[in-house]
């Protein structure tokens, strides 16, 4: 698999006048996306999230570093025939309808006649907005601008696409259209790169997750990496076994006792835990289950976050 | 060039939204109409009568030229007023945070987004000045049944004076991302400035003893655009004779308009959004 986006040692420090003190709002930040694959920059507000993907589409410039794309660089604007991208709080000239906007872009992005037609129609279907399509823009509702962006971000059949924020506003089973949407994207290969402090939803389609804070890329890793508790697991056994058996392996290992018939076990790797296991089926005591120990993305994001706090401080 | 084309396209459409220029065509249609209504009551005959015979071609056509200028020229000046007002919100709300995003998202150069613009608000301009001038150059060569091409240079002139005007009011888009700055230098070029520095440069010795001074009022002079002599001497000189009575007053605006258009377009590619 091929790396889709690189980015090296990326430094963006926005120089505020009036003398306050400058933003660095990323600092040498290393990354690389891999192709078919559905990548999630997490972060608080202000961690630099938006700023990185304006780099990476030659919207902003870095102050050092540089970003590639399908092994380009930025400047040469004709490989954004192959991006898609949907900004945050994106505008579009107030007195055009959706249907226009969509032409407007469908024609910048060099689409010819009679397929953009087609396409445009699929589009405002896909994203459900083909009833207002002749309505002037101005009169859209936040989540009904939200899935404006999302079709016209997809006019050119991008291999890549940039989210900022994509549910932004929008209701819950608009999210639920949204994902399904990302994920039918990524079955057909395309590469996405999302923004969003939304984690449990970013949780649910992600490949590969990034945690930024203050500019820094603190973690990357797959969802899986991030949130597993590898020495952790939870062990239920059966009602009709005699526990009094358990009681006397506590010593053996770092077994915890969390209610009647649930133990909590740290083990150092997976060997250990076998060996607990033959143990306890030696004493003919039934496992009902056994389960890996999981924290959310979110508990993860959070002691990350105070982590990095804490440094700073 | 077909982004360019397509930029211009919606520009234009833009314009449209614009009442401003929607108001200009109304009163230029309703100006025509009422010279139609005028001439029908004239008798033409009489004044041709009039002319002697052999002066009669000469004659005519100063008369009809005069004419047209009479009535053209203080329309042509409140078109320019206005569309300097229309157009110098082009560039801001193409920079608005959210749509410049957009734009630069697409396969299309910084610079092609900015000449489209430029050519969008100057193709406004030009079908508005032409509606006017090919309308009253219309009726009153009908109105004659004599035919003077000449007049319809004044579309040019006048599209190429706001030609020059504009590209400082995309100069100042860029780099305030506002309207209001732009604006007011270009009305300050075109209706203080500009006169001013041409009865200055002239006037100037009997003004001051200060060689420093006519040496500043000079050099201001050949630095800013020569709208009064393009709307004044030049365009007369072009409807009257067919002829350009002189060339530095257009040459100078245009150098100017290049030189602050590829300055533009040189910030504009290096600007962080
Ligand atoms: N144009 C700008 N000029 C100056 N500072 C800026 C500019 N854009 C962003 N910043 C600063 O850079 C930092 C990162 O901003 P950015 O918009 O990238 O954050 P974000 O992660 O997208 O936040 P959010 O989740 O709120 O969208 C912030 O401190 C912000 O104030
Ligand atoms: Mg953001």
């Amino acid at each position: 698999m091929t790396d889709v986006i690189e980015i090296h040692k990326l430094t963006k420090i926005y120089s505020s006048s009036f003398g306050k003190k400058n933003i660095h709002a990323l600092i040498d930040l290393s990354l690389n996306v891999r192709a078919g694959t559905i990548f999630g920059l997490l972060g608080p507000n202000g961690a630099g999230k938006t700023t990185l993907v304006k780099i990476l589409l030659g919207i902003t410039f870095p102050t050092s570093g540089w970003t590639k794309i399908f092994n380009t660089a930025i400047s040469d604007y004709t490989i954004k025939k192959r991006i898609g991208y949907l900004p945050e709080n994106h505008k579009y000239p107030p007195y055009l309808t959706g249907e226009e906007v969509m032409i407007f872009f469908g024609k910048l992005s060099g689409i010819k006649k009679p397929e953009l037609r087609q396409k445009i129609k699929e589009l405002l279907e896909l994203v459900k907005l083909e009833k207002w399509k002749r309505t002037k823009v101005k009169a859209y509702s936040k989540g009904m601008m939200q899935r404006l962006g999302l079709a016209q971000a997809l006019l050119n059949e991008p291999e890549l696409i940039f989210l900022d924020e994509p549910t932004d506003g929008v209701d819950p089973i608009g999210r639920k259209e949204i994902r399904d949407i990302l994920l039918a994207l990524k079955s057909k290969g395309k590469t996405i790169f999302l923004n969003s402090h939304l984690l449990s939803e970013v949780e649910l389609i992600t490949d590969r997750v990034g945690i930024l804070n203050k500019g820094r890329l603190i973690r990357e890793g797959t969802v899986k990496e991030l949130t597993e508790r590898k020495e952790e697991y939870l062990i239920t056994f059966d009602p009709d076994s005699t526990l009094m058996s358990i009681e006397d392996l506590i010593n053996g290992f770092n077994l915890t006792k969390i209610s009647e018939l649930v133990y909590s076990l740290k083990v150092a790797d997976i060997t250990e835990l076998n060996r607990l296991i033959d143990m306890i089926r030696k004493k003919e005591v039934m496992i009902k289950e056994i389960i890996q120990q999981k924290n959310t993305l979110e508990d993860i994001f959070i002691s990350l976050i105070k982590e990095a706090e804490g440094e700073v401080k | 060039m077909r982004n360019v084309f397509i930029m211009s396209l919606f520009t234009f459409r833009e314009a449209l939204v614009r009442k401003v220029f929607i108001f200009f065509l109304g009163i230029s249609a309703f100006i025509l109409i009422g010279l139609a209504a005028a001439f029908s009551l004239i008798d033409t005959e009489a004044i041709t009568q009039f002319a002697n015979p052999e002066g009669k071609d000469k004659m005519i056509r100063e008369i009809i030229s005069s004419l047209q200028l009479i009535i053209v020229t203080p329309l042509a000046g409140l078109c320019l007023l206005l569309s300097i007002f229309a157009s110098s919100s082009f560039i801001p709300n193409m920079l608005e945070k959210g749509n410049i995003d957009l734009l630069l998202s697409k396969p299309v150069s910084r610079t092609q987004l900015m000449l489209g613009k430029y050519f969008g608000g100057i193709l406004v301009v030009f079908v508005n000045i032409a509606f006017l001038v090919v309308g009253v150059w219309s009726i009153i060569s009908l109105k004659f049944s004599y035919w003077e091409f000449n007049f319809l240079f004044l579309i040019v002139i006048i599209t190429f004076t706001f030609a020059v005007l504009y590209a400082l009011i995309v100069f100042f888009g860029i780099t305030t991302r506002s309207s209001i700055p732009g604006m007011m230098i270009a009305y300050l070029i075109y209706l203080v400035l500009s006169p001013v520095l041409l009865l200055g440069k002239d006037k100037i010795h009997l003004l001051t003893e200060s060689e420093i001074i006519r040496t500043l009022i000079k050099g201001l002079y050949y630095i800013v655009p020569k709208t009064s002599e393009l709307m004044g001497s030049i365009s007369l000189s072009l409807v009257m004779k067919a002829e350009i009575n002189e060339f530095r007053p257009i040459i100078s605006s245009f150098i100017f308009l290049i030189v602050i258009m590829i300055y533009s377009g040189y910030l504009f590619n290096k600007k962080n959004f």
